[in-house]
C-alpha cells in the first residue's frame, strides 16, 4: 500500500465527515431517505426498552453516563469490599493483578508502572471499564450509584480529587487525568529497513545477546509427552483457584485442614452436590459451579475431589 | 492420563483383537489385546521392511469410531500451550499457536491461540443476538438465522495478537516458536460484510466510528473507524469451514482484516454506530504503544509485515550436517508479502527464498529456502518485505524509535542460533 490504498482510506473519512454518506451511503443499496425500506428486511427493529439493557458503553464527553452520584466515602466501603482483595487496599495491585494508583512520573523509567492515575486519558473510561467488566468474577452487578462511588474513591486513592468528593454526571467533565496529553495518534511506518543483500554490516559488528533471565516455567517442546485429560487439579486452576487461592467470599484454601475437616465430615457427596448446585453457608456463598456454568459436573466432582486431597 | 490412554487405543489398530472377535464370535473369550499379540509385535522396528507391519495384516477400525475426527495420537503434542506467569490466572489469559509443527498457511481450528478477557463464555446461539443502533435510521436486532441468510463471503486472513512477541522487547527469553510467535493464525472466515449490515441499518449523516462489544462478562469493547468497517471489516460466523469454535467467538465474531487481534471482537453482541471514538479500557489503558519520550500511540490498529523461521526453531532442532529445507511464515496487515529474504550470518547477506503457498493479503505466507549445513554456528533470520515495500525492521532499528516499554507491535526480524550440536536458541544481535 498502498500510498494508493492510504488515499483512498482518507477519501472516505473525507466524505464521512462531509457527510456525503448519510442515508443513501451505499451505491445501489435503499436506505431510509428513499424511502424504500430494507434491502433485505432480515431481524427485528430493535426496541429502546432492548437497546437500553444492552446500551453501557460512556464516552469521555460523558454521554451514556445514567442519572446518579457516587461519594469517595461511599467508594471506600465497596472498594473493600469488592477490589481491595485484588488490586490491593491502596489500589497497589497484587498477583498480578493491576495496579489502579501511583507511577506518577515512571512513564519514561526503564520500567514504567502504568496505572489511572499515571496512564489513563479519561475518567469515563474508569467509570465504563468499572461498570462492565468489574468486579471480574461478577460483572455488570454494580448499580450506576456503586459505580460512581467506586470511580471517585479510585479517583481519590490517585490523589486527584478530594475525601468530601461526589462523583456525578454535572461534574464529570471537570476531572481530568494528567497523562490526557500525552496520548498521541498513530504515526506508523516508523522504521525505514532497506533491502540490502550483500555486506549489509561488518560481520565483526555482530554482538550476539543470549536469552535474557531464563523462565524457569517454560516447557521444553520437544519432550512434551501428551498431556493428561483434564483432571480435578486443571479444573481448579481453569475456574476455582480465582476465589479459593485466596479465600474469597468464604471459599475454604486447599491446604487448610481446619478450613475442610468440617465440611468434609458432611461427606464427599454433600459437599460435591454443594458444588454443583451452589450453597450459602454462615461465612460465604458459593457460586454453582463457582459459576462456571460450563462444567460439567464430573470436572466439578473431580475439582473437589482435587482440593480435599490438597487439604487433608 | 486415563482419557489420553483411552482414546489412544480407540485409535490404534488391535490387529490380533480384531481377528478373534472375528473368530470366535460371541464366545466371550476375548483374552485382551496385550495377550493376543505375538511377543515382540509392537516393538520399535518390527513393523519396517522387510517385516509387514501390523496394521498391514488386519483390520482398522470402522466408520464413526470417531463421528468427529481428531488428529492421529500420535500428533498429540501438537497443541496451545500457556506461559503462566503472564497472567494471574488462565480466565483473562492467552495461549499460543503451535507454529513449529504446522504446515501451509491454515491454521486448524482447534489450535488456533485463545485470549480471554473474562473466560470463554458458554453461548447458546439461539439465544443470541447481534444489536445494531446508535446513528442509523434502523436500530436492528439480528439472530444467528437472520445473520446466516445474508450474502456470505469467505476469505483467508490471518489474526494476531498485537502482543504478539511482546515478551522479548527487553532481550530474548522465549525458548520457541510457539511463545515469540505463536499468538498468531491464519483461517478461512466466513460471515458477512459489515457494509453489508450497516447499509441494512442505514448509517446517519456524521456517523464515524462504531462501538463492537462483546457478550462475554468482559463486555470486550472496542471503538473501529468507519472507513474500515467499510473496506473489508466482517462478521463471521464460520471459520475453516464449519461454525466458528467457542474460543473463537462462537457464534458470531468480527474480523477486521490486518488489524490487531484485539480489535475482532469475540461473541460480538453490539455494534454502536457513533461519531467520535469511545476510548474505552481496551484501547487507552492497554493497546496503546508508550513511547521512549513518555508518550503514547493510540489506535495504533495496523500488524506491520512481520516473519518468522518456523523450521529450524528451539522446537524443531538439526539432528546432523547436511541439507536442510528452512521454511517460516511472513505476514502483514497492509496487503500481500513481496519478498523473503533469508540470512545464516546474522544479517551481513540475505538470499530471496521462494514462496511455498499461495500468496494472499493479509494472510500468512509460507515461504522456504534449501540450506546445506556444515555444522558450523549460524545466525538464521528472515526478513520480509510487503507490497507497499516496507521492509521488516531490525531490534536496533525497532528500539530506537519505540524503547523496550510499548509491548505492542514487535515486529522486527528475529534470530535464531544454530549451534554446533544442532539445538537451536533464541538470542538478538546488537
Amino acid at each position: 500500500m498502498c500510498s494508493f490504498h492510504r488515499a483512498l482510506m482518507v477519501l472516505v473519512v473525507v466524505l464521512f465527515a462531509g457527510g456525503m454518506f448519510g442515508g443513501g451511503v451505499f451505491a445501489g443499496v435503499s436506505s431510509a431517505d428513499d424511502g424504500a425500506g430494507y434491502r433485505y428486511g432480515y431481524g427485528k427493529t430493535a426496541t429502546i426498552e432492548e437497546i437500553s439493557g444492552w446500551d453501557i458503553d460512556v464516552r469521555p464527553d460523558g454521554k451514556g453516563l445514567p442519572p446518579g452520584a457516587g461519594s469517595v466515602e461511599d467508594g471506600e466501603y465497596l472498594y473493600e469490599d469488592k477490589c481491595a482483595e485484588c488490586h490491593g487496599s491502596f489500589g497497589e495491585g497484587s498477583n498480578q493483578f493491576p495496579a489502579l494508583a501511583g507511577g506518577e512520573g515512571t512513564l519514561t523509567d526503564k520500567r514504567p508502572h502504568r496505572t489511572v492515575g499515571s496512564y489513563w486519558p479519561h475518567i469515563s473510561t474508569l467509570w465504563d471499564y468499572i461498570n462492565r467488566a468489574m468486579p471480574y468474577t461478577q460483572p455488570e452487578s454494580l448499580s450506576a450509584t456503586e459505580v460512581y462511588a467506586l470511580t471517585a474513591y479510585v479517583l481519590f486513592l490517585n490523589d486527584l480529587v478530594a475525601d468530601d468528593f461526589v462523583l456525578s454526571p454535572e461534574n464529570f467533565a471537570t476531572v481530568e487525568l494528567p497523562n490526557k496529553p500525552n496520548f498521541v495518534p498513530d504515526t506508523r511506518p516508523d522504521t525505514h529497513n532497506v533491502r540490502c543483500m550483500k555486506g549489509c554490516k561488518e560481520p565483526g559488528s555482530i554482538h550476539v545477546v543470549t536469552s535474557v533471565e531464563r523462565q524457569p516455567a517454560l516447557p521444553v517442546i520437544a519432550q512434551i509427552t501428551p498431556p493428561p485429560a483434564p483432571v480435578g487439579e486443571d479444573i481448579y486452576r481453569q475456574a476455582c483457584g480465582l476465589c479459593h487461592d485466596n479465600g474469597l467470599t468464604g471459599a475454604p484454601k486447599p491446604g487448610d485442614d481446619r478450613d475442610w475437616r468440617g465440611r468434609v465430615d458432611q461427606g464427599m457427596q454433600v459437599l460435591v452436590r454443594h458444588a454443583i448446585e451452589g450453597f450459602q453457608g454462615e461465612t460465604g456463598i458459593m457460586l454453582p459451579k463457582g459459576g462456571f456454568s460450563h462444567l460439567s459436573d464430573d470436572e466439578v466432582e473431580s475439582a473437589v475431589v482435587y482440593m480435599v486431597g490438597e487439604s487433608l | 492420563m486415563g482419557k489420553t490412554d483411552k482414546q489412544t487405543d480407540e485409535l490404534l489398530p488391535k490387529p490380533e483383537l480384531a481377528r478373534r472377535r472375528f473368530l470366535m464370535g460371541s464366545m466371550g473369550l476375548v483374552g485382551g489385546a496385550a495377550a493376543g499379540l505375538a511377543p515382540g509385535v509392537i516393538a520399535a522396528g518390527n513393523n519396517l521392511p522387510p517385516n509387514v507391519p501390523a496394521w498391514t495384516r488386519s483390520l482398522g477400525s470402522g466408520v464413526l469410531t470417531k463421528p468427529y475426527g481428531q488428529p492421529s495420537p500420535f500428533e498429540s503434542n501438537v497443541q496451545r500451550r500457556t506461559v503462566d506467569w503472564l497472567t494471574p490466572d488462565r480466565i483473562a489469559s492467552i495461549s499460543f499457536t503451535p507454529l513449529a509443527d504446522l504446515k501451509g498457511i491454515i491454521t486448524p481450528s482447534g489450535v488456533v491461540f485463545e485470549r480471554y478477557h473474562a473466560g470463554l463464555p458458554a453461548i447458546e446461539p439461539s439465544e443470541h443476538r447481534l444489536m445494531i443502533h446508535g446513528m442509523v435510521d434502523r436500530p436492528l436486532i439480528f439472530t444467528m438465522e437472520d445473520l446466516m441468510k445474508f450474502p456470505s463471503t469467505s476469505v483467508i486472513r490471518f489474526l494476531e495478537c498485537p502482543a504478539n512477541g511482546g515478551m522479548e522487547w527487553r532481550g530474548a527469553q522465549m525458548d520457541g516458536v510457539q511463545f515469540t510467535h505463536g499468538m498468531l493464525a491464519c483461517c478461512e472466515w466466513t460471515g458477512v460484510m459489515l457494509s453489508t449490515l450497516l447499509s441494512e441499518a442505514g448509517v446517519k449523516k456524521g456517523a464515524s466510528w462504531i462501538l463492537a462489544e462483546g457478550a462475554d462478562g468482559s463486555h470486550m469493547s472496542r471503538s473501529i473507524p468507519m472507513a474500515k468497517a467499510i473496506d473489508d471489516a466482517m462478521i463471521v460466523y464460520a471459520q475453516n469451514g464449519e461454525m466458528l469454535r467457542p474460543e473463537q467467538g462462537y457464534p458470531v465474531r468480527l474480523i477486521n482484516p490486518g488489524w490487531e487481534g484485539n480489535t475482532c471482537v469475540k461473541w460480538l453482541r453490539r455494534l454502536e454506530v457513533g461519531d467520535k471514538p469511545w476510548h474505552h479500557r481496551e484501547e487507552t489503558s492497554k493497546y496503546t504503544d508508550l513511547m521512549p519520550d513518555g508518550t503514547s500511540r493510540e489506535f495504533s490498529f495496523v500488524q506491520e509485515c512481520n516473519s518468522v523461521i518456523t523450521s529450524p526453531s528451539p522446537e524443531k532442532p538439526w539432528k546432523q550436517r547436511g541439507k536442510y529445507w528452512v521454511e517460516g511464515l511472513a505476514w502483514s496487515g497492509h496487503g500481500k508479502i513481496k519478498h523473503v529474504d533469508v540470512s545464516t550470518d546474522g544479517g551481513v547477506s540475505w538470499r530471496e527464498a521462494r514462496f511455498t503457498s499461495i500468496v494472499l493479503p493479509k494472510a500468512l505466507t509460507r515461504f522456504g529456502i534449501e540450506l546445506e549445513w556444515d555444522g558450523s554456528p549460524l545466525l538464521l533470520q528472515s526478513r520480509a518485505i510487503d507490497e507497499t515495500g516496507f521492509v521488516q525492521p531490525t531490534y536496533a532499528q525497532l528500539k530506537k524509535v519505540r524503547g523496550t516499554s510499548s509491548i505492542y507491535h514487535k515486529n522486527a526480524i528475529h534470530t535464531w542460533q544454530v549451534r554446533p550440536d544442532g539445538s537451536i536458541a533464541n538470542v538478538q544481535l546488537s
